[in-house]
């Protein structure tokens, strides 16, 4: 997963070494901000318009959390009949909601390959695209 | 007590974790350079497809008619799911021992005490979580000594009436499960001491668990006794012990391209060879032999080529750089022109710990400890190969086909899973 480690390659093996180094520590961690539950978390990439209402918009990474309990209303990550989908889930009527009028609600059929993977619990937008190529 | 817990057809099942378009299908999976099956999902076993160990190219049309998902082995994807079911087991007792890439030892104690809601709810709680939270699906065998929750996690899998949770907390369940389990089935007992037992009239696990101890120590040996006293309750293994030091690694491969060259052939053995040292070191050993091979494929028309070479240390090592010398010596023996060579490898024997072995006293060990930390060190903490020894070429042109691998969901950034909005 995510990690920056601010210390540079030394070996030791030339050189002097900085008395500093003693004292390097890691800054602040994204992850450990970020991800609740590590062994249990994955993040995937979103495409589509359809959850724009609740901030997710296409090219968004969103961290999936499977260990969160799924509250009603809630935005997870599903796989429906083989492809994985974000949506807001009602339990109450059984149906996935997105957060755009263009997109209406898809109510669960009988014979429907459904199971919910994860709660998304944070989205993050990109406002300038990754300077590495990933 | 002790709980074993061991996913399903591991390879199979990660395969399934993220891409939901094949949880229903039967899926296959190959070894290195898509040669042999080595796993197939539930689904593909109960169609009778994807016995292991069968090559590929002999039963690929029949996959093909049964509509069988096949993948390359995605090991980067596989140690990282492994990684993240061994996290959340061990969540669930005080000390955890990963016994392989797919099952791990818990431990609570030799005299624990049931907790509070039971042996069997809490084997279906860590069933159930690591299904949740991992999406692979495991069994899970408690038993009073870890030779009873092998046992116990055999039983679950595959004696009808456990359900993927299996606890051997009683008399009646243990003779149930014993009586019906081959003694080839028991934890260390391999196909050889098995027939000699099957000789003795022993079949079950049932039957050798009656056995006199001592007796069967005086006809095999005490590793076989202590097998006999854990299936009676006797915790034996020790824990360290759990996990033995292995007496012998090896590192070995086919080429994706056939090599004829010899720069090709010596480079890719000193890639087996550093590969063998850094494991080697790991596990605190010395070595005092060493065997090298290489082969051309036993389908050739031409007839098959393998030739091996063997060497032994005058004084036991574990640097790479007098492990690699010896291949300089080996290739004039191994290489031959003409020869499309399709497979070598390094063996390392007759393993020692370190700081144990008695040394010469005419011959002084010429390892150097500390270089082969820094080595070690380093590459573990920037990544394997970051320094290595550059008699391993820079171009790996002899890298694995893996013609069917799946994307490394959660190791490289540009294969993360993409989820439709």
């Amino acid at each position: 997963m995510l990690k920056f480690i601010p210390i540079k390659a030394s070996a030791g093996i030339v050189g002097f070494e900085s008395p500093a180094t003693e004292y390097t520590q890691l800054s602040l961690d994204l992850d450990q901000l970020l991800i609740d539950h590590p062994s249990a978390t994955y993040i995937g990439i979103a495409q589509g318009e359809s959850m724009k209402g609740d901030g997710i918009f296409s090219g968004d990474l969103l961290i999936v959390d499977r260990a969160q309990d799924i509250k009603d209303q809630d935005v997870v990550v599903a796989n429906l009949n083989g492809v994985f989908v974000c949506k807001k889930i009602d339990k109450k009527q059984r149906c996935l909601l997105s957060s755009s009028k263009r997109f209406p609600p898809y109510f669960l059929r009988e014979g429907d390959d459904f199971q919910i993977e994860g709660v998304v619990t944070r989205s993050i937008r990109l406002h300038r695209p990754f300077k590495k190529a990933i | 007590m002790f709980a074993l817990c061991d996913a399903n057809s591991m390879y199979a099942s990660c395969e399934k974790v993220f891409d939901p378009s094949i949880r229903n299908k039967p899926v296959v999976v190959l070894t290195n350079n898509d040669g042999c099956i080595c796993a197939a999902c539930g689904i593909a076993k109960r169609m009778g497809v994807g016995k292991k160990f069968v090559p590929y190219f002999q039963v690929k049309k029949e996959l093909e008619a049964a509509g069988v998902v096949i993948r390359s082995s995605n090991y980067e994807l596989y140690a990282d799911l492994s990684q993240r079911m061994m996290d959340t087991c061990a969540r669930f007792a005080p000390d955890i021992n990963v016994y392989s890439i797919d099952e791990c030892f818990l431990n609570y104690g030799k005299e624990a005490t049931a907790p509070q809601e039971g042996w069997d709810n809490l084997a279906s709680t860590i069933r159930k979580t690591v299904w949740r939270e991992v999406r692979l699906p495991i069994c899970v065998g408690i038993g009073p000594t870890p030779t009873l929750a092998k046992v116990a996690n055999h039983a679950a899998k595959n004696v009808s009436g456990f359900t993927g949770v299996a606890v051997l907390d009683n008399e009646d369940t243990r003779k149930h499960v014993l009586k019906q389990l081959a003694v080839t089935d028991v934890w260390g007992i391999g196909m050889r001491l098995g027939a000699k037992l099957n000789a003795l009239g022993i079949h079950t696990a049932w039957e050798l668990a009656n056995r006199d101890p001592s007796q069967i120590r005086k006809a095999f040996s005490i590793i076989v006794e202590n097998t006999v006293r854990e299936l009676n309750g006797e915790v034996r293994h020790c824990w360290e012990t759990v996990r033995v030091a292995k007496k012998e690694i090896y590192s070995t491969r086919s080429f994706g391209n056939r090599v004829t060259d010899y720069d090709e052939l010596r480079a890719a053995l000193a890639g087996h060879a550093e590969t063998v040292s850094v494991k080697l070191r790991k596990q605190k050993s010395v070595t005092g032999s060493m065997t090298l091979f290489a082969t051309n494929s036993p389908h050739d028309n031409g007839g098959y080529v393998r030739r091996s070479f063997f060497h032994r240390f005058t004084v036991p090592t574990n640097d790479t750089r007098n492990i690699l010398n010896v291949i300089d010596s080996a290739m004039s023996q191994l290489f031959q022109s003409g020869v499309y060579y399709y497979k070598c490898g390094v063996g390392l024997m007759d393993l020692h710990e370190q700081g144990l072995f008695q040394y010469d006293l005419f011959n002084s060990s010429n390892d150097n400890p500390r270089l082969m930390a820094c080595m070690d060190n380093i590459n573990s903490r920037y990544g394997r190969s970051t320094v290595q020894m550059a008699a391993k070429g820079f171009e790996q042109r002899f890298s694995m086909k893996r013609a069917f691998l799946s994307p490394q969901y959660t190791t490289q950034w540009r294969d993360i899973p993409k989820i439709k909005c």
